[in-house]
């Protein structure tokens, strides 16, 4: 049963799965063999590690249950993503607006689920690309709704970022699992952003340089950032399988996007958690910080992949 | 252009199980709404298992509230509980042993999630959490139940009240309501695993006010035996039952 699962899973699952066990089975080894030699405490490590092995099964369950418990899964990161944010504002002391961007998502969610009822494509990409207008103007309504004015202006206008850009921005990303290609289009991306994310601390580490964004983020350099960009500049050529009808100028712009939204998207959360005065979005993953911490890089990149992909190939 | 002042929750950064024995506790939607469903699932389980009265013998004030009444059962809490109205559900906590409720997590769950407990650190006399139950009353309708007894009684006998509740009450003009559960001990002992049918009966008294004595070692003794007298007095026949 479990030959024929996996011989009838699309290829590219395939690799992407046989790839993740061996990265964490390598990961865990090197880490070992660091402690080993080095004989130096490596507890943080391991916590990091430990997240990376909740989180990566949990990832992989939802892709191989296929599409529908992928839209699902992303949906509920969408809306826990949000709450850390609105948490973290203060706006989730106000349940109405909360619950509006609740709604706003689980609609998106159901657009990109359901088949547009004109053309019969899976996902009703008009109404999803619409939804900001009707979720805004419900946000906008509520303190007429209220009769009331006093700091209303604030908690609607965090709702309104908050949904555009952990909700609608985000869930892009969901919407990739209506073309024939979802499996590469994810799993490249998860992929990518996380690489992108950790050759920059590495080259940031090793190469240096000055100071990225000194307000911002100041442990970012521009060596980090540069190298980055370089390893995301070459993954598309690597791992051109995941989508190989891309053309050269595509696999450009894809590593373009990823290599500077991924840091871009980083550097929008730090200034958001500086502004705040906060250190982590949330603890819902130990040794991680919040789930928007795991993906600030993806929310950015998500929507400008897609629209990428569906002005060159169309999204089918 | 003046900068906006966010109001980052204050548990932001802590994980699940600081979290749950924190206090004050964050307002959570979906626990708020489990809370909720819960309050009306044992409502209806103590109204048929236990054939679960209340005799209400004075009005509970709007403003905020002391309850307190004798310790025999792990069912104590949800029956008081359930003599609150569903509005106040939220703003109800029950002084829940620390060393006991929050001492592993599907424990510490429950109590957060569904009895709303506030964490009681019973060491050193309670001094610190006397001091978040004091800040919690000052937020008008909070409302807080203790037992001052400190722990359940082993036969179902009202046992000598604790220092705790005088301290906390001395130079104030909180309300105190004395309540008094009957049956609980007999339908839910200490030790026992599972609850057995026997009914349960609660008296909610007049509530008092002691406001008007000075602060002082003495006061704290006479509010300790007022209460442990006013709790003791109310008697099941003294009263027609109201319908509930």
């Amino acid at each position: 049963m479990m030959q024929s699962l996996w011989q009838s899973a699309d290829p590219i699952l395939r690799a992407y799965t046989l790839g993740a066990v061996i990265l964490l089975v390598s990961a865990a080894l090197l880490i070992w063999a660091v402690a080993l030699l080095t004989k130096k405490d490596l507890s943080g490590v391991w916590r990091t590690y430990r997240g990376w092995l909740i989180m990566v099964p949990i990832a992989f369950a939802a892709l191989w249950l296929g599409r529908t418990a992928t839209i699902v899964g992303l949906a509920l990161i969408a809306i826990v993503g949000f709450k850390e944010f609105a948490r973290a504002t203060g706006v989730y002391k106000d349940w109405v607006v909360t619950g509006t961007v609740y709604l706003g998502i689980t609609a998106l969610a159901i657009l990109t689920a359901i088949k547009d009822p004109r053309t019969g494509d899976l996902g009703w990409y008009g109404l999803f690309m619409a939804t900001p207008v009707y979720v805004i103007a419900a946000l906008l309504a509520i303190p007429v709704f209220r009769d009331a004015y006093k700091g209303q202006l604030q908690r609607v206008s965090l709702a309104i970022v908050g949904f555009v850009y952990f909700g609608w921005m985000f869930l892009h990303l969901g919407f990739l699992t209506n073309s024939h290609h979802m499996y590469g289009y994810l799993l490249f991306l998860l992929v990518a952003v996380e690489l992108n994310d950790v050759s920059a601390f590495i080259f940031g580490k090793t190469v240096g340089g000055p100071k990225l964004r000194p307000h911002v983020s100041p442990n970012k350099t521009w060596g980090g950032s540069l190298g980055a960009l370089c390893v995301s500049l070459t993954l598309p050529w690597l791992l051109h399988a995941s989508f190989p009808h891309f053309n050269w100028h595509e696999l450009v712009l894809t590593g373009l996007i990823v290599g500077i939204g991924g840091q871009l998207g980083d550097l929008t959360i730090s200034f958001i958690k500086r502004d705040l005065g906060i250190k982590d979005m949330g603890a819902v993953i130990p040794g991680h910080g919040g789930i928007l911490d795991r993906v600030d890089s993806l929310i950015y990149v998500a929507p400008l992949f897609f629209h990428m992909v569906r002005w060159f190939q169309g999204i089918h | 252009m003046e900068d906006w002042t966010y109001e980052p929750a204050q548990d932001l950064n802590h994980d699940f199980a600081t979290r749950l024995k924190g206090f004050p506790r964050e307002p959570h939607m979906w626990v708020y709404a489990l809370r909720s469903a819960a309050a009306m699932l044992i409502r209806g389980w103590l109204r048929t298992y236990h054939r679960f009265r209340i005799t209400r013998l004075g009005k509970l004030p709007e403003s905020s509230f002391v309850m307190v009444a004798n310790h025999q059962s792990h069912l104590d809490a949800p029956c008081l509980l359930a003599a609150m109205p569903l509005r106040r559900l939220h703003r109800t906590f029950p002084a829940a042993a620390e060393d006991y409720f929050f001492s592993n997590l599907p424990r510490g769950i429950f109590t957060s999630i569904v009895i709303n407990g506030l964490p009681f650190n019973r060491e050193a006399k309670g001094a610190q959490s006397l001091a978040v139950c004091r800040e919690l009353l000052s937020t008008p309708g909070n409302v807080l139940i203790l037992f001052p007894e400190g722990t359940r009684s082993p036969d179902g006998t009202l046992g000598r009240f604790r220092s705790g509740i005088g301290r906390l009450i001395e130079g104030t003009d909180v309300p105190v309501v004395p309540c008094r559960l009957i049956g609980a001990h007999d339908a839910y002992p200490k030790g026992a695993w599972i609850p057995r049918p026997k009914p349960v009966h609660l008296i909610i008294g007049e509530p008092l006010r002691f406001g008007h004595l000075p602060k002082g070692r003495t006061t704290v003794q006479t509010i300790g035996d007022t209460l442990h007298r006013a709790v003791s007095d109310l008697k099941p026949e003294s009263n027609v039952d109201p319908p509930i």
